[in-house]
């Protein structure tokens, strides 16, 4: 397994991203990468540097907490109501 | 030295920081999207790895095979194939990161590596000329080439435990 695997840890980013509406393809091209990092990424495939995190959280309307934080449940406040009852 | 004096000796504009740099293309837009960038750079660790392991095989094979005739070859190899990992380290080192330190070069990967050299260097002591100056030159690689090994080894036992010690 290399390195850049977050291989074992949960994020939100997909929930998130389908509660919008997005895209793969419109996620990546809002934060600037291409649509298999945000495979990556959604599939814990890619642990994405804080710069990258901080730029999915903000076009997803969250906080990388609420994406990339280990606890991944409806009630976390900061979600908003689809993406909470997407979860 | 412990991290934070490692990076407050980072020597990102010097020229050899600048040139490696240029060497390596850098400044490629592929390396802009943070995980090509990440797979690439395992993707080359694997590389490097791959041609470590393949030419010192080479430059054995050679010395033990060709014998005398194949000795400038064989070095040649040798030669070349130390400048790859000898510039990532370096590379490495100004930019902060001690590859080469904290016991890490103690593994037991490291085994092969060791038993490729000592065959390189054993070779290259049966296959030395005659003469004089070539069999000085010889000796003295391979007696530099042990005196290296042992001060790696030496280097690793070090480090791992000072590591050691600052754990307790």
């Amino acid at each position: 397994m290399g390195r850049t695997s977050a291989r074992g840890r949960r994020n939100a980013v997909r929930v998130a991203r389908t509660a919008l509406g997005m895209t793969q393809a419109d996620l990546a091209r809002e934060v600037g990468v291409t649509r298999q990092t945000v495979i990556a990424v959604e599939a814990g495939d890619y642990a994405p540097s804080v710069y990258l995190a901080l730029a999915i959280a903000g076009h997803l309307g969250g906080t990388v907490e609420q994406l990339f934080g280990e606890e991944l449940d409806a009630d976390r406040p900061g979600l908003s109501n689809n993406q909470k009852a997407s979860l | 030295m412990n991290a934070h004096e490692h990076l407050e000796n980072v020597d990102r504009d010097g020229w050899f920081v600048k040139a490696a740099a240029t060497m390596g293309d850098l400044g490629n837009p592929f390396y802009l999207e943070e995980r090509q960038r990440d797979v690439w750079n395992e993707a080359s660790a694997v590389g490097l790895q791959l041609v470590l392991w393949l030419g010192l095989g080479t430059a054995a094979a050679m010395v033990w095979l060709g014998g005398t005739p194949a000795l400038p070859y064989a070095f040649a190899v040798f030669v070349v194939l130390s400048a790859a990992p000898g510039v990532s380290l370096l590379y490495a080192h100004k930019l902060g990161v001690h590859a080469d330190d904290a016991g890490r070069v103690l593994r037991l990967r490291l085994v092969p590596y060791v038993v490729l050299l000592v065959l390189f260097f054993v070779g290259v002591v049966r296959a030395a000329p005659s003469g004089v100056f070539g069999a000085g030159f010889t000796w003295g690689a391979a007696v530099g080439g042990v005196v290296a090994l042992l001060s790696l080894v030496r280097g690793g036992l070090r480090a791992r435990r000072r590591e050691q010690r600052g754990k307790v």
